[in-house]
Formats: structure tokens, C-alpha cells, sequence
């Protein structure tokens, strides 16, 4: 069993994306062995509305529920956050969401993100973090977002000990106190693995032993990336079988509450 | 040294991924279409230096570097690095060592050459050496290229940032690299902002141009996906014949390399990590292309770029 907390549907803006319908991601997952992915729109990332996103999202994977879990898009910065919370949750059924702070323009310390996060964790919703889309160097002319700095991380899992993160697309977690041992912060995140070394500087080695095996959950970021090296990391990892038993799916199943 | 001497002695370590794994299109395969599973280089006919018959079966690394022995820990990085190249399948690494300051003066890129020729004798067949060195030197550069290529069987010339390709400065390398049939692997990247701090960084439209000069000599554009716009890159190799495409860096977007093949042909794209390992080989190992091409890619490719030596 492989559950990828870490996939997408849908267009992105800057780049052709293959195997972004639900029918071509169910395909790529069957050819790769992943039983299942967490899923939210690629579009809402550019979208102003990105509840729009959400709503295209649900229309494309709603008839496949059983592996296909829907993640929603918002923007606390946005007007009318609170009822698209609302519908995607209580009518979409969704039980997580994907925040863009540096793409929707708004810091992770704001007021209304504060709320929104309030929100979630009332509604026992898990909040993911791509740390980044792709890399900044590859950008569009028209624009320049960075990656989400992991101090600003750091703040915030602080400030929501009750919230339930999840953290994606990152890397260089042990430079930072969210990757280090003891590092005093509430054990309420978990990192994805797609862009961490497992060779080499091994960092996913670094966290086994400074975060302990349940705080690491597989993904891939596809159809963004190629879901393989995510597959290889697990393969080459130097850890006993049932740790990589927990990064592949247990650890998931346990903070999505499947 | 001979291709076929630097190329016959290999770790017989087992592999976690397989070169099977990594030819085997399995995408593709789960989506209906029949791929050959070969275990080796299907279809090719790659000559070595000797001119006796190919290696088959190997996976070369066409960008990997050593560490500088500044750092105190380099001997067991590099151990890393042949051990994490055992587990991923890789059979060879083709090495440089850059200069921990750039740009490189000519003694700090002779004790780089001179640390890389040491680290080929202690990594038999496993690291095969690229002199590194700064065009800005001149004869001294030259110099050492002729050493380490001539006496200490090196495969290639490593050049980085220090000047951007298409300068006159760096044409009597290219003619060097020429004369003794090796290829050059050039550090390479396209961004749509200005790199402040690599301002002479060349990119695949200078590789173009030069190799429009000297359509003799054999470049290799470093890391397609090393994090510029590698849909900008390949699209500007696309009609520069002599000009070959390194996969390796950082970036796993999917439909890189489809694209570099289709944009420039199986024939010109090699295989590459630039230490990036699992990006590197998951990126060959998902990308959507028959067995046979996957082939040429891993090794074929750069066998017969190699093979092209003149000494």
C-alpha cells in the first residue's frame, strides 16, 4: 500500500502538465504501485477565485473517492473563504486544504490566516504547505515567488499546537529547527518526502533519527514531477522495512484519519 | 589509457535498482504498450576506443563531482558517493572537481585534476575524470588538459562559469578538446532574470553558436534540469547536432526528458545525476520511452562520445 499526500489535478500556468486528469492520474498511480493520493487543483494555485479550482476539482475526481482524496485550495486573503471552508467541506466532503501563501500573497502570521487555520482545526482539517511549486529559478517573466521559508514554518506550527500540518515539497529540514531533534516545537507536522536526499547527505535518514519514523509520509508531487524518484528514495533508504512501511502509507493514513 | 581499460573494472556489488528497472518504461508498460525489456544496450553498436565490442548493459553517470579535499570530510564523501552509486545501478561516474572559489586560478584547478587522477586510481573503472580547468589561463590550462587527458587517461574537459563559451578565450580549449577527440562538459542554465552571480554562465543558445564554429567538437550541456527553464533549453539545442543533453539536476518535472528526446533525439541525451542521485535515476526510470532509447540515454550515448578519442 502507497498513499502520495502530494498530487494534483488539472492545469498549472506556466507549464503543460501530462496526466493531470483523474482518468491519466489513476492510470500513472496503477503503473506505479500508489494506492492512493491526496489531490487539489493545479489551477487554483493561479486562479484569484481559487475556489473555482475546487469546484473543478470535485467534477473531475468525485466519481473516485476510493483513491482520489480531495484537498481544497484557499486563500484566507480572499472574500468569502469562510463559505467555500464551509462548502468544501460539509458538500465536498474534503478533509484537507492546501494553502499558497507567497502565491496568494498573504503571510502565514496574518490575522486572516490565523483564523482560517482556527477554522480548519475546529473542523478537524488538515492543513498541507507546498513549501514551493517549482523551483524559482525556472520562473515565468512575469513573476517571482519564493519558497515559504521554514522559520516562518517554525512560527507557525507554534502558534497552532492544536492544528494538524502537513508539510510539502521541502527540503533542508534539518538546517532548520523543524527537522532537528528536540527542537522544543509541537509534534504537530509531518514532512513529505518528494524532495529530500536519501543518499548521499541523506536528510530522510537525518529525520528518521531526529523526528522518529512516524513524522515522514511519502509523496510525489505528480503530475508535476515524476512520481519515481519519490518510489527510488524508499527503495535505496537505509531504515527497517516497517519504518518505510510508515513513510508509504501508515503514517498517512494516521494524519488524513483514513 | 584506453576507453576499454578505463571502462573493464567494475564493482560487482548488487544494485537496489537494476538497470532493468531503470529501462523499463513503466508508465508505458502499465498503459498497454509493449516495450522490449533488454538487459542491455538494445540495438546499439558502440564502439570503444580499442574498437572491440561494446560494454554492454553499463550505466554511466555523465556528471558527477568529487569532493574538494578542503572539506575535512571529502574521503568519505566520496565513499558515499561510489556507495550511493552501488545501490542505484550506476556503473561509472564521470568526475570533476571544482574549486571550492571560482573563478579557479591555474593552481587551484591543477590540485583539483591532480586529486581527481588519485581518486580514479583509488575508485578503479568506477570514477573516470574530467579535467577541470579555467579558460582564462591559457597555456597553463591547455597544458593540463594535455597532461590529464594524455598521461592520466582522463575522458573529458569540465568547464564551469568562469567564462561564458562563446568568448575567444575559450576556443583554444574547444580546439584542444578537438585534437584529442574528448568531449567538454560545460555548466550551463537559462533563466528569464539575470543570474547575478554567475555572469558569464553560458546556456544550450551559446552551446548553438559554438558549435556552429566547431561542428567537430562533441559539448555537453550540463543539467537540463538543473533549475532554469529546460523547455527554453532543449528548444535551443534543437538544431546544433553536436551538442548533447545532460539530464541530471535537481528538478524531477515530469516530461523533461520526453521532451529532450523528442526535441533532439535519443542520440543526444545523456544520462546524468550532478549528485542529485534518486532525481537522476527516477527521472530515466519514469520517463516514457522505449527500452532502446532508455539504452542509448544510460550509456550508449556517452560510450560513443568517449570512444571518439584520439589517444
Amino acid at each position: 500500500m502507497i498513499i502520495d499526500v502530494n498530487a494534483y489535478l488539472g492545469p498549472f500556468a506556466f507549464r503543460r502538465l501530462r496526466h493531470n486528469t483523474a482518468a491519466s492520474l489513476l492510470a500513472l498511480m496503477d503503473a506505479k504501485g500508489i494506492d492512493k493520493a491526496v489531490v487539489s487543483s493545479a489551477a487554483a494555485i493561479t486562479y484569484r477565485n481559487a475556489q473555482a479550482g475546487n469546484e473543478e476539482l470535485m467534477e473531475e475526481a468525485c466519481r473516485h473517492r476510493d483513491r482520489l482524496i480531495p484537498f481544497a485550495v484557499l486563500n484566507p486573503f480572499y472574500a468569502g473563504w469562510q463559505d467555500d471552508l464551509k462548502i468544501c467541506h460539509e458538500e465536498f466532503g474534503m478533509t484537507g486544504l492546501r494553502l499558497y501563501p507567497k502565491w496568494h500573497n498573504y503571510g502565514l502570521s496574518d490575522a486572516c490566516c490565523a483564523e482560517l487555520i482556527a477554522a480548519a482545526t475546529e473542523r478537524n482539517v488538515v492543513i498541507s504547505i507546498p513549501l514551493r511549486v517549482e523551483d524559482n529559478r525556472q520562473r515565468s517573466w512575469l513573476l517571482n515567488v519564493p519558497d515559504v521559508p521554514q522559520a516562518e514554518i517554525v512560527a507557525l506550527v507554534k502558534a497552532h499546537p492544536q492544528a494538524r500540518f502537513l508539510l510539502l515539497n521541502g527540503a533542508g529540514y534539518v538546517s532548520s529547527a523543524l527537522g532537528r531533534k528536540d527542537n522544543g516545537l509541537p509534534p504537530n507536522y509531518a514532512i513529505e518526502i518528494s524532495r529530500l536526499t536519501a543518499v548521499l547527505a541523506n536528510e530522510l535518514g537525518q529525520l528518521l533519527t531526529n523526528l522518529g519514523p512516524d513524522r515522514l509520509v511519502f509523496g510525489t508531487g505528480m503530475p508535476f514531477n515524476y512520481p519515481d524518484p519519490a518510489l527510488v528514495k524508499l527503495e535505496v533508504l537505509d531504515t527497517p522495512e516497517p519504518d518505510k512501511e510508515r513513510i508509504r502509507h501508515q503514517n498517512a493514513a494516521t494524519w488524513l484519519r483514513l | 589509457m584506453t576507453i576499454s581499460q578505463i571502462t573493464a573494472s567494475l564493482s560487482g556489488s548488487r544494485p537496489r535498482v537494476s538497470r532493468r528497472t531503470l529501462l523499463k518504461s513503466s508508465a508505458a508498460v502499465a498503459l498497454g504498450a509493449t516495450l522490449p525489456l533488454t538487459g542491455g544496450t538494445a540495438g546499439q553498436s558502440v564502439p570503444d576506443a580499442s574498437g572491440s565490442p561494446p560494454a554492454k548493459g553499463k550505466v554511466i553517470d555523465c556528471h558527477a563531482h568529487l569532493v574538494h579535499h578542503s572539506r575535512a570530510t571529502w574521503e568519505a564523501d566520496d565513499r558515499k558517493l561510489i556507495e550511493a552509486a552501488d545501490k542505484l545501478g550506476i556503473d561509472q561516474l564521470c568526475c570533476s572537481m571544482l574549486t571550492p572559489k571560482r573563478p579557479a586560478t591555474a593552481e587551484g584547478f591543477r590540485q583539483c585534476n591532480q586529486w581527481t587522477a588519485e581518486a580514479m586510481r583509488r575508485f578503479p573503472g568506477r570514477v573516470l575524470g574530467y579535467c577541470y580547468v579555467n579558460p582564462g589561463y591559457g597555456p597553463e590550462a591547455l597544458d593540463d588538459i594535455r597532461r590529464c587527458v594524455e598521461e592520466r587517461g582522463f575522458i573529458g574537459i569540465k568547464l564551469y562559469n568562469e567564462h561564458t563559451c562563446t568568448e575567444p578565450v575559450v576556443f583554444p580549449v574547444v580546439e584542444l578538446a578537438i585534437e584529442l577527440g574528448v568531449p567538454i562538459l560545460h555548466h550551463a542554465g537559462h533563466s528569464h532574470y539575470f543570474v547575478e552571480d554567475q555572469p558569464h554562465m553560458s546556456d544550450s543558445g551559446h552551446f548553438a553558436e559554438l558549435a556552429r564554429r566547431y561542428p567537430e567538437m562533441m559539448l555537453i550541456c550540463a543539467h537540463i534540469t538543473g533549475g532554469g527553464d529546460w523547455e527554453w533549453t532543449v528548444k535551443a539545442a534543437r538544431h546544433a547536432p553536436n551538442v548533447y543533453l545532460d539530464t541530471s539536476g535537481s528538478v524531477t518535472d515530469a516530461g523533461s526528458v520526453e521532451m529532450a528526446v523528442t526535441t533532439v533525439g535519443a542520440e543526444r541525451v545523456v544520462f546524468g545525476c550532478d549528485m542529485s542521485m534518486t532525481a537522476g535515476v527516477g527521472k530515466i526510470r519514469g520517463a516514457n520511452l522505449s527500452a532502446q532509447d532508455k539504452g542509448k540515454i544510460l550509456s550508449g550515448n556517452m560510450m560513443r562520445l568517449l570512444g571518439r578519442r584520439k589517444s
